[in-house]
């Protein structure tokens, strides 16, 4: 993120300045009041597994919620010429298939009736076969960690490239309560916080790559992922689940705006407006907005870890929890005031010279409590 | 010449000789004789003639003794208490008529009129005589009026003959630019250049040529031209609070003159427009004109007939000028004090011009009074400015400088508010003026220029920029047809954004462009109907297009600074303005460019076939120092035509080609002072552009009211346009994320002006469109789906109305009213989510409009009193800006406020700002 203000801002200031009031007013322009309500379609057809499609809807932009899902909707997937193929509601929104192999000879698109009656669809889209991920592979550098991902296709036919990925490490709290407040009084601590959690972020970047300059349809040290020698990701133990498709040309422009299609607006380092639809059309309304790209292609996945011992010596130790120590003392006379709410929590004793309680240690339940930053459930993969 | 003197003699002895000896006398005794009688003595004995109306004094008998008395004295007696008063002339002619005396000597300069086509000259001013006369006349006419001037020796061979020279102010000596000056019949007429110079070609012979120009008194000058000759004529200033004085300027130039599509105003009519903080702003004027328009308020980025912000040349005594504004666009950045003229060419582009497509507009400074020191000055709410100027050695050089500076560091200063105090925010402008005439065939003009500004606003981010020019000029004369001028320029535009409250992330952002440039011009004037220019120029361009430093030790951020860029763009031209008859003129100009983007720099080569991107590039060529890297020319056809129909009213066409082989990339729709000027290079061709226009031109009640209509039809080609999501910061790969559009533009623009009377202003309205469409390369690369678009400056409807009225010569009012259609801008309709991530869902690009903008303002003009000996001359102005408070949107933008998506409109005068001013001069 660039260290500077939006341009925009500053500008009211000088409204003060010359004893101007009001020279900033919320504004909604007309015919933006109503947010448009359209259909948002997120997924793929996956030619050699189980397609799962996510159906929602635009929201207005002061709203600060999960996106109205669009329920009770059905969905086919449709051979070209063929037979098609009814996906199933799995979970409010979202559809899924049941595992399929599409012949890569034929074309295939998403038909969707919604539960109000209208008609949607894909277009057609050739059926495209991922190759194997070759390697995912990581080097370090003077200011960190980079992950690089490698691939090829023999036949050339593949090109076009698209990964996502899904990241998961270890959390180890550096403080560990020996006591805990209950029933209005600081105890003995009877079950201990979990010494060990697991943070996991799926990617919301698009990476995309093409070979069509090169002579041969090769992904060599693609980067995926980057992190800083101060990350606390990077502090324990990292992993990360990397997924490649095969793109055609259309969706890999498709995605390439996306990309640059993000929250971040009207700073002086955002990038441009731009406007992007997708590649499905309504069957009812000729004029209506769907929002969304659905191809048709594979899945190829490839998971490694890093463990802080495999990384320089040299680099600082980061834990995450550096802004929790030291811990505060609470006096004997502010326990219930302090621990009531339950946002700060005791951690130790502590004595006068006398021998006297004089109260506890505290520190935040962020900082006691690693599930405030993951799960202490150990994921099923981790080793 | 000989009578002429005799004539004089003659009169003058009447005078003088009055009560000498030489005079006859009168002797008698009268006794009730009758008047005629009378009369008969006093003609047989002084051998005067005595003129009487017989009727008159038929009833009146005279009783009266002489004794050896003159004739005048006897008259005074004998008609005492009587109704008849008599006039003796300087032929001893005496006139008698009943009730007021006649005037009998001759007013002077009598003669000269009163005798057509008789050669009588030659008077020089220092003459006795002449001081006399001058003395006894109107102080506002000027004595050279009436004087014959006799000019040029012998013959010339083919009886043409040229006459040159220079209109100056009588009392400052500096040069009138753009004056007319012609003869009725025959017609034949020129008008002055940026140097106060005109030369006309025509045949011997007697002439009576008028001067008219703004600003200045109409004047006239009598000539016997016999050969080839210079005649330096002096103007007096138009004052216009004095009641007796009529603007007459230019008035028939609307429909006579050549040129189209110009707009010229000078610091008077500036003057008179009320502005938001009370300061004449050259570039808020030059926004009231037909034509011209601006994304927003406190933008001074023009528009001119749809064109982009970056199509228009601002020259400053023949500099280029990057960045013309200050405070973010809130003030210009010219002192009104130093400017003599500003000159907009919309259509029909000179072709000495080049290099933008839209328009080019010229600002010239004042020379300086040669002749005696003065100062001037104003006091404002923000800024306060001071001019001194004065010869150096009287009536050949003379130094102007000036001086403007804001104070609202201070004011912030003593804000309660500890963001405010935090804040800073300040600028100041210096100009500086040396005009020095070597000799009657050389004169040189140097002209310095630096402006700066400086923000902090409750915030850690500081915001500057600098413009900084220079300009020498060598105008040499070679004969009084034929003189060049040699321009040596100067120019650098640069602005750093620093950040220095986060040390982690403490970094200054630079960017930069200089440019040198060096041209030589000539005018020739072969004979009265052709006007010759041609000329080359070449300027030198580098630029700096950004980089990124960290501040401090303890700084993170990477440096990152992008590579240089080089280039060369030169022209040569030329072209002739022919006067085919009196009704008919054609000027034809041919302009020839050609631009070179130099080494050192590493360029980019992308697959022909796809969309550019950083995975398309298929080669990284390295040029070394000076190696041509791409290489762009083409002709510029400059051609125009007027034709006049009835002695007040023509039709004007023209055609412009324009070139422009640099361009400005901004990511806010307005100038901002974070804006990229970028060279065209391998990947990024120049614009092109082409204007066809037409306009009707008719004046009325006698030259009094101009009205016009011009209509024009424009094409663009190549001009810069951003791809969706594009990033135009520190991009090292900008041809990535930039399209070469098209773009076209018409529209009908109205002007009705009335320049005299107590009421004087101009309305205007024009519709026009600016359409862009992006049509080429790759669907990802289309905008709206290829079709044409409004173009961020698209605002079809614009009514302006400019009135003054005066009350007295010491009261006037002023009324600004302005209307205009709300410009497009690209919308954030709705929000969704795709891919792990909540997106925007955006409009077609300029789907929408901003409100429509509407403003009225006001100022009083309070003039001193107009003693002419008096310290200082001074006035106030007091105004109020945005007069009905309506909050007109600046802009309208969206922020992302914890995960809510928020509009704002934002309005930079929120309700009405009154301002007071004063103004001095001394």
């Amino acid at each position: 993120m660039h260290p500077f203000i939006s341009l925009r801002r500053v500008w009211w200031p000088w409204c003060v300045l010359l004893l101007l009031s009001g020279c900033i007013d919320p504004y909604l322009p007309e015919g933006v009041g109503a947010a448009p309500n359209y259909l948002v379609v997120d997924g793929y057809l996956n030619s050699r597994g189980r397609s799962l499609i996510q159906l929602s809807r635009t929201y207005r932009l002061d709203q600060n919620t999960a996106p109205p899902r669009e329920t009770g909707a059905t969905l086919f997937i449709e051979q070209q010429d063929g037979p098609r193929f009814p996906l199933s509601e799995t979970a409010p929104g979202t559809y899924t298939s049941i595992p399929l192999n599409f012949s890569t000879e034929s074309n295939y698109r998403l038909y969707i009736l919604t539960a109000e009656g209208k008609e949607y669809a894909s277009a057609f889209m050739p059926a495209k076969v991922t190759p194997p991920i070759d390697s995912v592979t990581w080097r370090v550098n003077d200011n960190g960690l980079t992950i690089y991902v490698n691939s090829h296709d023999d036949t050339n036919s593949t090109q076009y490239y698209r990964w996502d990925f899904d990241e998961t490490w270890e959390i180890v709290p550096t403080i560990i309560p020996q006591y805990e407040f209950r029933g209005g009084d600081v105890r003995l601590i009877s079950v201990p916080y979990p010494d060990v959690c697991w943070g996991n972020s799926p990617s919301t970047a698009v990476r995309l790559a093409k070979t069509t300059n090169l002579s041969q349809d090769r992904i060599a040290d693609f980067p995926l992922q980057s992190y800083p020698r101060t990350s606390e990701r990077i502090g324990h133990k990292y992993s990360i689940l990397v997924r490649q498709f095969a793109q055609t040309r259309e969706e890999y422009q498709y995605w390439e705006l996306l990309q640059k299609n993000t929250e971040n607006i009207g700073t002086l380092f955002d990038p441009l407006p731009s406007q992007l639809t997708g590649n499905i059309r309504s069957l009812t309304d000729e004029g209506e907005v769907v929002l969304g790209y659905v191809g048709a292609y594979s899945r190829q996945e490839k998971r490694i870890f890093i463990s802080r011992a495999e990384l320089p010596g040299t680099w600082p130790y980061i834990t995450g929890y550096e802004s929790c120590s030291p811990p505060d003392t609470v006096l004997m006379k502010d326990v219930l005031a302090v621990f009531r709410g339950g946002f700060t929590v005791p951690v130790e004793q502590v004595f006068y010279s006398s021998g006297a309680i004089q109260g506890y240690t505290s520190t935040t339940l962020d900082c006691a409590d690693c599930r405030k930053r993951g799960t202490a459930v150990r994921p099923n993969f981790w080793q | 010449m000989k009578s002429f003197y005799t004539l004089l003699l003659v009169l003058l002895s009447s005078v003088i000789g009055y009560g000498q000896q030489s005079e006859k006398t009168v002797t008698g005794n009268f006794e009730r004789v009758p008047f005629e009688q009378f009369v008969r003595q006093l003609e047989a004995q002084t051998a005067s003639r005595i003129y009487f109306d017989p009727a008159a004094a038929d009833s009146l008998f005279i009783t009266l003794q002489v004794q050896q008395q003159p004739l005048r004295a006897v008259l005074q007696q004998a008609l005492q208490n009587t109704a008849l008063r008599f006039a003796i002339d300087g032929e001893n002619r005496v006139f008698i008529t009943k009730g007021t005396a006649i005037e009998a000597d001759l007013l002077p300069g009598f003669f000269q009129q009163a005798t057509p086509g008789a050669t009588i000259a030659g008077t020089r001013p220092d003459d006795e005589q002449e001081q006399n006369r001058e003395a006894r006349r109107s102080r506002y006419v000027s004595a050279a009026e009436y004087k014959v001037y006799e000019l040029g020796q012998g013959e010339a061979a083919g009886g043409k003959v040229t006459l040159a020279g220079h209109i100056r102010d009588s009392k400052s000596g500096e040069p009138v630019i753009g004056a007319t000056i012609y003869s009725e019949s025959p017609s034949i007429g020129t008008s002055t250049d940026q140097f106060g110079y005109y030369s006309l070609t025509l045949p011997a012979g007697r002439y009576d040529f008028k001067i008219r120009g703004l600003g200045i008194k109409n004047t006239r000058r009598q000539v016997i031209l016999r050969g080839n000759a210079k005649l330096e004529i002096e103007v007096e200033e138009d004052i216009t609070p004095l009641k007796e004085v009529v603007i007459e300027a230019e008035k028939d130039k609307n429909v006579s003159g050549m040129q189209m599509g110009l707009d010229k105003l000078d610091i008077k009519t500036m003057r008179q427009v009320p502005t938001a903080f009370g300061e004449t702003d050259i570039l808020r004027v030059v926004l009231t004109l037909p034509g011209v328009k601006s994304v927003g308020e406190g933008s001074t980025g023009l528009n001119v007939r749809g064109g982009a912000t970056d199509q228009n040349l601002i020259l400053f005594n023949d500099a280029t000028i990057y960045n013309p504004s200050h405070l973010f666009g809130f003030f210009s950045a010219f002192n009104p004090d130093i400017l003599q003229t500003v000159e907009l060419y919309k259509s029909a582009i000179p072709a000495k011009y080049g290099g933008r497509l839209s328009s080019v507009l010229e600002i010239s400074t004042r020379e300086g009074n040669k002749k005696k020191f003065s100062g001037s000055g104003g006091i404002g709410p923000l800024t306060s400015r001071l001019t001194l100027e004065g010869p150096i050695i009287k009536d050949r050089s003379a130094f102007i400088i000036s001086g403007r500076s804001s104070y609202s560091d201070w004011i912030l200063r003593r804000l309660s508010n500890k963001s405010f105090r935090e804040s800073s925010a300040s600028f100041y402008d210096v100009t500086a003026h040396i005009s020095h005439k070597i000799n009657d065939k050389n004169s040189i003009y140097a002209t310095g220029y630096l402006s700066t500004d400086r923000f902090r606003l409750a915030s850690d981010t500081t915001y500057r920029y600098l413009n900084q020019t220079a300009s020498l000029k060598w105008r040499h004369n070679f004969t009084n047809q034929f003189y060049g001028v040699l321009t040596g320029a100067f120019s650098h535009y640069g602005y750093d954004i620093t950040s220095e409250k986060n040390e982690v992330n403490a970094s200054r952002l630079e960017y930069a462009i200089n440019q040198s440039s060096i041209r030589a011009d000539f005018s020739y004037y072969p004979n009265s109907r052709h006007t010759i220019d041609f000329g080359g120029s070449s300027q030198l361009y580098h630029v700096k297009p950004g980089s990124l430093q960290p501040l401090g030790d303890a700084s993170l951020i990477a440096p990152h600074v992008l590579a240089r860029e080089q280039g060369v763009e030169s022209a040569l031209y030329v072209s002739d303005r022919i006067d085919l008859n009196q009704r008919l003129s054609v000027s034809l100009g041919l302009r020839y460019s050609l631009f070179n983007a130099l080494g050192p720099r590493d360029v980019y080569r992308y697959a022909s076939n796809d969309s550019r991107t950083e995975n398309t590039i298929v080669d990284t060529l390295r040029y070394s120092a000076g190696k041509v890297m791409a290489t762009y020319h083409g002709p510029e056809y400059r051609v125009s035509a007027r034709y006049s129909l009835t002695d007040n009213s023509s039709v004007k066409v023209s055609y412009n080609r324009t070139r422009q082989y640099i361009h400005q990339l901004s990511n806010t729709a307005s100038v901002s002072p974070t804006d990229i000027w970028k060279l065209s290079d391998y990947n990024i061709r120049p614009q092109v552009g082409d204007q066809y226009s037409i306009g009707y031109y008719r004046n009325l009640k006698s030259n009094t009211i101009e009205a016009s209509v011009e209509t024009y039809y424009k094409t663009l080609h190549d001009f810069v346009d951003y791809k969706s999501g594009a990033t135009l910061i520190l991009n090292d790969h900008i041809e990535t994320d930039i399209v070469n559009a098209r773009g076209k533009a018409y529209g009908v623009e109205v002007l009705v002006k009335k320049l005299t009377g107590k009421i004087n202003g101009w309305v205007s309205y024009t519709y026009s469109r600016s359409l862009v469409q992006v049509n080429a390369g790759t669907p990802a690369d289309q905008i709206n789906g290829g079709r044409y678009y409004p173009s961020n400056f698209d605002k079809p409807h614009d009514v302006t109305l400019i009135g003054n009225y005066r009350f007295s010569r010491r009261f006037s009012s002023s009324l600004n009213f302005t209307y205009s259609t709300g410009r497009p801008i690209t919308l954030p309709l709705a929000r969704y989510y795709v891919g792990n991530s909540s997106r925007v869902y955006y409009s077609d690009r300029n789907a929408y409009r901003v409100p429509d903008y509407l403003r009225a303002d006001i100022a009083l003009n309070i003039e001193g009193n107009h003693k002419v000996k008096k310290l200082a001359h001074s006035s106030w102005t007091v105004g109020v800006y945005n007069l009905t408070g309506r909050k007109n949107p600046y802009s309208v933008y969206f922020r992302s406020e914890n995960g809510q998506i928020r509009g704002y409109k934002l309005s930079i005068f929120g309700q009405p700002i009154p301002t007071v001013t004063y103004n001095f001069k001394f």
